[in-house]
């Protein structure tokens, strides 16, 4: 049962490593400041006023964090969170939102990721908790 | 193979989304404000096992930064007035924490310097200067309580025995992504002064870091963004605008290129002129009066952070139920007494006092006398009147306290708080012990007996501007009873204070006779033509 790899399949195996640690060391290193901003007036503003109350960055642990933006699925799996980073979303709300107004063309990736970068530093055990909403 | 040609083309697509973000990415097109990249620095590629190592490292680019950063406030916590008094953190006492005094450990997280654990500090250090405090920008730089303002490298448990355990920070990391200073970095301490999040300014919080057009037109961050820095333009690390050195009234002209400065950089002034109001004129012939802060800083503490304005010590020491320190929060979950520091009060957006300010500002110090009959005792006081040409009527936020004293010696007391040790007030709740080491840190004498006096303390509200629509109306000081009532010599039209009756009556008068004069007049015209036709 024993399966000899490729010189072919442990060079791919390398890089796709290499590939992954790289984009993990992407991830935690997006524009937190943008970041938090977009949480505080997008994602916060609207919890409060439609969700029943903001949620602080510092009541989950990273790993929490992590799990939910990767799971990818808002409302209970109803729709996709990376919708409300995008820029359709943003484009839909700028009329009446500065943040989505001033962030409209920021690449839906790095937004996310600039949320994300936030998120995780502000978890009960990142870098830098964070309580603010 | 066929394995290994999926892999390939697994890796294939994602070299090719990553290449793809790079190059929808506008930012990365952009160019690039500063001119150094200090990951590439080799004295930053190394790790770092404390602060003055990377001090040190710092200094051998900027080789006269900690000589400028030695005549700062920020580094002396000293500083003497024009009138001779020697201020600054070091030396006066104030109605929140009381003193840095014997406390040093604890209070001097905040000085930018490392290890200033007790008078052996050395002042002349240049690598215990603290590069990072200020120049920090990934927001992960933190200076523990109780470790003198020393940074933790590697996980420790703090207080010993706590089993609180101090996570480690990354200082090769930060130390390479070093940028300017920003209203985190400025805010780290500022937002937190006198022992909390907003409780000693009223007008700076954390809600600072952040924040929206209401709260702050000039930060917003959505909009005008300004650093600290913006206003507090900083030269050879000297840095404008410290409250010991306040300015009330600017009559230098706004900041133009190429001409030298005559105002103040941190006054609204140094932007906007002596005539800012160019819709209403009118608003342009209060400014010889008025502070703009007066009008444009409705309230402080708006930004949902409260504010202390009330600490009572006396009621410090209380145990609970359960044997253990006391704590009492109120329906919003805010702290109003706990065993350690006794009863606060707090408050969010707040109407500020007004008051006549020429810059001169009288401390009550150490070494001051304190009468228990004459209360409260001024910890602070701003100098001023209506008369003397250099004030102008300022927003203010006064603090109000109950404090130690020492009524046989009569001077207020500097108590040892923070510290586990056996004479920490904090931690064995005895004034007459944590009294005593205070005031033996000044070569002060004690009698041993400890008395409570009521103080106040006095703070310029000037941060928290709001935007030109929410700035005060007429009628917020032109009526009965309106922000500006108390304010002794001057005339302000439609107070209870300026009331004439008399005036009224004949100002009435006056306009019953020239509406009878107008309507005779007209009937008078009726009348002739009439006649004529």
């Amino acid at each position: 049962m024993t399966k000899k790899l490729s010189s072919l399949n442990v060079l791919s195996l390398c890089l796709l490593a290499c590939s992954l640690v790289a984009s993990a060391a992407h991830a935690a290193d997006g524009d937190w400041k943008r970041g938090r901003v977009y949480y505080q007036k997008v994602c916060t503003e609207c919890h409060t006023a439609k969700a029943g109350g903001p949620i602080a960055p510092n009541t989950r642990t990273m790993a929490d964090w992590t799990k939910y933006l990767n799971t990818d699925k808002h409302a209970k799996g109803k729709e996709p969170l990376k919708m409300y980073v995008s820029r359709e979303y943003r484009a839909n709300i700028k009329a009446t939102n500065k943040a989505a107004e001033k962030y409209a063309d920021v690449p839906d990736e790095q937004l996310f990721n600039d949320v994300k970068t936030f998120m995780l530093k502000g978890a009960k055990d990142g870098d830098s908790p964070a309580s603010c909403l | 193979m066929r394995t290994g040609i999926f892999m390939a083309a697994v890796l294939a697509s994602m070299l090719l989304v990553s290449a793809a973000h790079a190059a929808s990415d506008p930012d990365s097109a952009k160019l690039s404000k500063s001119t150094s990249d200090h990951t590439k620095f080799k004295a930053l590629q190394q790790e770092f096992n404390s602060g003055p190592e990377v001090t040190k490292a710092c200094l051998s680019c900027h080789t006269e930064a900690s000589k400028q950063l030695h005549k700062t406030e920020h580094w002396k916590w000293e500083y003497r007035s024009p009138e001779g008094q020697l201020l600054g953190k070091k030396n006066v006492i104030n109605n929140f924490c009381t003193s840095i005094r014997t406390n040093e450990a604890a209070c001097n997280i905040c000085h930018i310097g490392y290890g200033w654990k007790d008078d052996t500090f050395d002042f002349t250090s240049e690598v215990n200067v603290d590069c990072l405090v200020c120049h920090d920008t990934t927001g992960n730089y933190k200076k523990p309580a109780g470790l003198a303002g020393n940074v933790v490298t590697k996980a420790m448990e703090f207080p010993p025995g706590s089993g609180n355990i101090i996570k480690p920070i990354d200082l090769k990391k930060i130390a390479q992504a070093v940028g300017k200073t920003s209203r985190d970095t400025c805010g780290a301490c500022h937002f937190y002064g006198g022992g909390g999040d907003g409780v000693k300014h009223g007008d700076m919080d954390s809600s600072l870091a952040s924040p929206d057009q209401a709260l702050d037109v000039h930060m917003d961050a959505l909009g005008l963004n300004f650093a600290c820095a913006t206003c507090h333009m900083t030269e050879g690390h000297q840095v404008p605008g410290s409250r010991y050195a306040p300015t009330a009234q600017d009559k230098g002209d706004a900041h133009v290129r190429g001409k030298e400065y005559t105002s103040n950089p941190t006054t609204c002034q140094a932007c906007h002129g002596q005539a800012p109001h160019k819709k209403i004129a009118k608003l342009n012939d209060h400014t010889d009066k008025v502070a703009c802060q007066a009008c444009h800083i409705p309230k402080f503490a708006r930004g949902g952070v409260a504010t202390k304005m009330s600490w009572d010590w006396s009621t410090g020491g209380k145990m609970g139920p359960d044997g253990k320190p006391l704590i009492k929060k109120d329906a919003k979950g805010h702290v109003i007494y706990t065993a350690a520091k006794g009863d606060f009060i707090l408050g969010e957006n707040v109407v500020p006092d007004y008051q006549w300010f020429n810059g001169k500002v009288g401390y009550t110090l150490f070494s001051d006398k304190v009468e228990k009959s004459d209360q409260p005792t001024r910890i602070n006081h701003f100098e001023g009147s209506a008369g003397d040409g250099k004030s102008l009527i300022w927003p203010v936020k006064i603090m109000r306290g109950k404090q130690a004293f020492d009524p046989v010696n009569k001077r207020l007391a500097v108590v040892h708080t923070a510290g586990n040790d056996d004479t920490g007030y904090w931690t064995n709740f005895n004034w007459e012990k944590a009294v005593a080491v205070g005031m033996a840190s000044i070569g002060a004498p004690f009698s041993g007996k400890v008395d409570f006096v009521t103080t106040e303390s006095t703070w310029p509200i000037t941060h928290m501007v709001a935007p030109a629509k929410d700035a005060l109306r007429c009628h917020d000081c032109h009526a009965s009873n309106g922000r500006l009532e108390k304010v002794p010599g001057i005339y302000i039209p439609g107070r209870a204070s300026d009331h004439a009756g008399w005036l009224d009556t004949a100002g009435w008068a006056l306009a019953a006779l020239t509406l009878l004069g107008v309507l005779g007049h007209g009937l008078g015209r009726v009348i002739v033509s009439k006649r004529n036709k």
